[in-house]
């Protein structure tokens, strides 16, 4: 077995381990939310039809996975470089990024199943059907590694760990508010329309759709701004967890 | 020598200097001390070894390989007890040194049996099952300890292993850190518990604000010491210290402590003086003996401006 993959694949059993107890809060969590997220859709919208059931549907999964990439992530790296984790971890013969995707890996693990049960349960509670692409899985390893990257460059730009948590708690009202992931981005303001056209939100959105459902988006544009953004996320990642004190 | 370091200096964003021109070698089997007070850079200097941190100028090497350039060699060859507790919140004693040991490359029946092997012989039974987050400070610190041993480097690294461990385990495992060196680990114990140190160590630095005072072995630095007895005199608790006779070397005062230097001619007056304040009840006791390290230590850390280089060339 080449020495990175054993050494990631410690270190996922490490992670694992280390968060075991957190990770079954966040799968029961996770799993909650989603049965509430379905529930909840008839509760704002009594007269609900498929297709805008659908709609709404379909964007959860990139609303759970920007909550855990942005907001979750952020939040442990801070916890971690307070505790002085990363010192420890780091003097290991193990590359850095083995370690994040190890903790990536792990994080991810325990949010999938919430996904797959919010996206099962709209599909069979408002009775609207699935066309599920055989990109579904490549789109959505890229979403979470997306969300994650930016996540981690966020955690580990901020000087300060305490900042982060301020920072995720406006980060999670943005996206859940004033995103179009609910709602098509014409209902939002011109200036906050053209600061999406950039941002990777609606674009997660969209391959989302794309490939759970026959509605028509530009896939390729999607993953086009996406990816640039995942691999943006990657190149800060890479500098900022290998810069030295 | 295994480990070189050149002339090396770090100053952090702020303009702490927390290496000043450090030098110093250690060889295969070796168990050396690196001796100072909170905050005179001991720790800036490990984390510069395994890349936690760069140096501003100077050269660090191991094997002859430049490990400022190349991190991950250093890495792989220092295992490392953190000054910070291990991340073991959610891991078993038996798991966190399991799996580090097999992180650092060991063979899973190897490591399981010296996993086990050092949980017998720190006495560590009991918490072999236990998760991290409910055992106390000192257990954790052993198992940190166990993490660094269970699959040695090269280089050992051990920063402050014996703080929060009782007096029985501290002595198992300081049997352990000499047994590391004796199957060709170097160690570089990071301390400033120097009676301690003082049984262990093999060659010391002792270092403060960023410099190294003093470096060699323990003979070579007590011969700076001179012919020199060391008087040390207790005080009765609540009493104040008397005038000190000129005669006391370097003398220093450390709490109910009255430590200080007494050349062999002055002996016998310094004998009688220490009489005359037991007798009036000045003090509680007093003891005359060779020099210790903690007598090399005070008067290099607290006089740096008569500190010489002594044992070694720097």
């Amino acid at each position: 077995m080449p020495k990175w993959l054993r050494g990631y694949l410690l270190m996922v059993k490490w992670v694992f381990l280390t968060y075991r107890s957190w990770l079954s809060l966040n799968l029961a969590i996770q799993l909650g939310i989603a049965v509430g997220f379905i529930y909840g859709i008839s509760f704002f919208f009594p007269a609900i039809t498929p297709e805008i059931a659908k709609y709404l549907t379909t964007g959860a999964p990139t609303l759970i996975l920007l909550i855990v990439g942005l907001v979750m992530v952020p939040q442990i790296i801070a916890m971690a470089r307070t505790e002085g984790t990363f010192d420890y971890i780091w003097s290991l013969p193990v590359g850095r990024m083995s370690h994040l995707a190890a903790d990536a890996t792990v994080m991810f693990g325990s949010t999938l199943p919430g996904i797959i049960l919010a996206v099962a349960l709209g599909s069979f509670h408002f009775d609207f059907s699935l066309s599920i692409s055989p990109l579904v899985i490549p789109s959505v390893i890229l979403m979470a590694m997306c969300g994650t990257f930016i996540g981690y460059s966020i955690a580990f730009l901020l000087p300060k760990p305490m900042m982060v948590n301020v920072i995720t708690q406006i980060m999670s009202f943005a996206v859940m508010l004033f995103s179009p992931v609910m709602f098509p981005a014409e209902r939002l303001p011109g200036w906050l329309q053209a600061i999406h056209t950039v941002l990777p939100i609606q674009y997660m959105a969209d391959i989302s759709r794309g490939t759970l459902t026959d509605l028509d988006v530009n896939l390729g544009l999607a993953f086009i701004v996406t990816g640039a953004w995942c691999v943006a996320g990657f190149i800060v990642t890479l500098v900022v967890v290998h810069r030295r004190r | 020598m295994l480990l070189e370091i050149n002339n090396v200096c770090k100053t952090y964003r702020g303009g702490v200097k927390a290496n000043d021109n450090v030098s110093l070698s250690i060889a295969k089997g070796e168990v050396f001390g690196l001796l100072g007070p909170n905050g005179a850079g001991k720790t800036t200097l490990i984390n510069q070894i395994i890349g936690l941190a760069m140096p501003n100028s100077g050269s660090i090497t191991i094997n002859g390989v430049d490990v400022v350039a190349n991190p991950g060699y250093a890495r792989q060859a220092c295992s490392f007890l953190s000054q910070t507790q291990a991340p073991i919140t959610g891991l078993t004693t038996f798991q966190a040194i399991d799996l580090v040991g097999r992180i650092r490359g060991g063979k899973k029946a190897d490591v399981h049996r010296r996993a086990m092997e050092l949980i017998e012989k720190l006495e560590m039974g009991e918490w072999q099952k236990t998760m991290g987050l409910t055992i106390s400070g000192g257990v954790r610190r052993l198992v940190a300890f166990c993490m660094a041993a269970v699959t040695p480097g090269e280089i050992v690294i051990l920063d402050e292993p014996t703080n929060d461990i009782d007096p029985l385990r501290r002595r198992a495992l300081w049997q352990e850190v000499q047994e590391l060196a004796r199957q060709g680990s170097a160690v570089l114990l990071v301390t400033h518990n120097v009676l301690e140190a003082e049984r262990v160590v093999d060659r010391l630095a002792i270092i403060d604000e960023g410099k190294v005072r003093g470096m060699g072995t323990l003979a070579s630095l007590k011969e700076d010491e001179g012919d020199a007895m060391r008087l040390e005199l207790t005080l009765e608790p609540g009493k104040a210290a008397p005038a000190l006779p000129d005669y006391l070397q370097q003398p220093v005062i450390i709490n109910r402590r009255i430590v200080g230097r007494v050349s062999p001619a002055d002996i016998p007056t310094a004998i009688d003086w220490a009489r005359g304040l037991k007798g009036d009840g000045t003090i509680e006791e007093f003891s005359l003996g060779p020099a210790t390290l903690e007598d090399i230590y005070i008067r290099l850390v607290k006089n740096p401006d008569e500190a010489e280089p002594s044992g070694e060339v720097m």
